[in-house]
């Protein structure tokens, strides 16, 4: 044992300490030949969760087809936020080039984000 | 020239990071003979549900790789799970336990009157202690058990032991002076070699 700062349980306890010694030397110097135990623990562990490869490409084309789908929807509404939006940054009124441009910026930063949302955990 | 063997801390993280099988397995090769040598102390000699315990500890510690924050030894922390699980396993099944361990004492006790076990024709030492070893260390208390089996056999200093048992030095301490106490009764007959 490492630590050796323990009381003695009594005056004739040096043959149980040197016991437990060879004891455990002997406990550390054997070797347990692993005998299949290795595969029979891995095959238990639980299955790797192994995403299709067809999720990232689905999952894009539903927030494409979401995205799209709101703006069909609502489409003056989607104006009327782009163009409050500009003009609350920009501090001007502004044209339907403009949001359109603003449009695309966004819709390309919200596909960085679901690149970023979407990649490899 | 061939590629130095991957440490423990790197062998986790790629379990953590990849969720590589491969890597585990390197992890469980490694250890498997340390946590099963223990628990078959832990056990007092049942290598059957040592072997599932053991199981049982990779099991556990690949799903909770994520919380073993590498201030302790890998072994350290697994001995630690181990323990837990012959501990809740022994909590379970404490009755049948103790009428397995009184069967398997009668039978081995054979009328000889506590003399050291002969393993065979011709016994050696080492083995004979063995024997004897763990059909004393079946008469300690789970917790007695578990001290003398960290601190003796898995060389586990009292605070490492304590940090295993999940229990004060102390209480180690007190762990190890009370199975002396039993040891020195149940193994007395290897007093005067």
């Amino acid at each position: 044992m490492s630590d050796r700062s323990l009381p003695r349980t009594g005056a004739g306890d040096d043959w149980l300490e040197a016991l437990l010694d060879a004891d455990g030397a002997e406990h550390r110097a054997s070797y347990l030949d692993d005998d299949g135990f290795t595969a029979r623990t891995m095959s238990s562990l639980p299955a790797p969760v192994t995403l299709p490869a067809w999720r990232r490409p689905a999952l894009a084309a539903l927030w494409a087809a979401a995205g799209v789908g709101i703006a069909l929807a609502l489409p003056g509404a989607v104006t009327d936020v782009a163009r409050e939006v500009m003009r609350v940054m920009l501090g001007q009124p502004v044209s339907l080039t403009g949001i359109a441009a603003a449009l695309v910026a966004l819709g390309a930063m919200s596909w960085v984000g679901a690149a970023v949302a979407l990649r490899d955990d | 020239m061939p590629e130095p063997p991957l440490t423990d801390a790197q062998l986790i993280a790629r379990v953590l990071v990849h969720d590589d099988r491969h890597a585990f397995s390197e992890l469980v090769r490694r250890y498997q003979s340390a946590i099963r040598a223990t628990l078959r102390r832990l056990t007092a000699g049942n290598h059957a549900l040592a072997d599932d315990l053991a199981q049982e500890t990779f099991m556990l510690a690949y799903r909770n790789l994520k919380s073993f924050r590498q201030e302790a030894r890998f072994s350290t922390w697994l001995y630690r799970i181990a323990t837990n699980a012959f501990l809740a396993d022994a909590r379970k099944r404490k009755e049948e336990l103790l009428g397995d361990r009184d069967a398997d004492v009668a039978d081995a006790d054979g009328g000889d009157d506590g003399q050291p076990e002969s393993a065979g024709p011709d016994p050696t030492r080492a083995s004979a202690l063995r024997m004897d070893m763990d059909r004393a260390l079946a008469v300690l208390s789970e917790g007695e058990r578990a001290a003398i089996v960290h601190c003796y056999h898995n060389d586990l200093t009292h605070e490492e032991a304590a940090q295993v048992l999940n229990c004060p030095v102390g209480t180690v301490k007190t762990h190890i002076l009370r199975a002396k106490v039993k040891l020195r009764s149940q193994l007395a007959a290897w007093a005067t070699d």
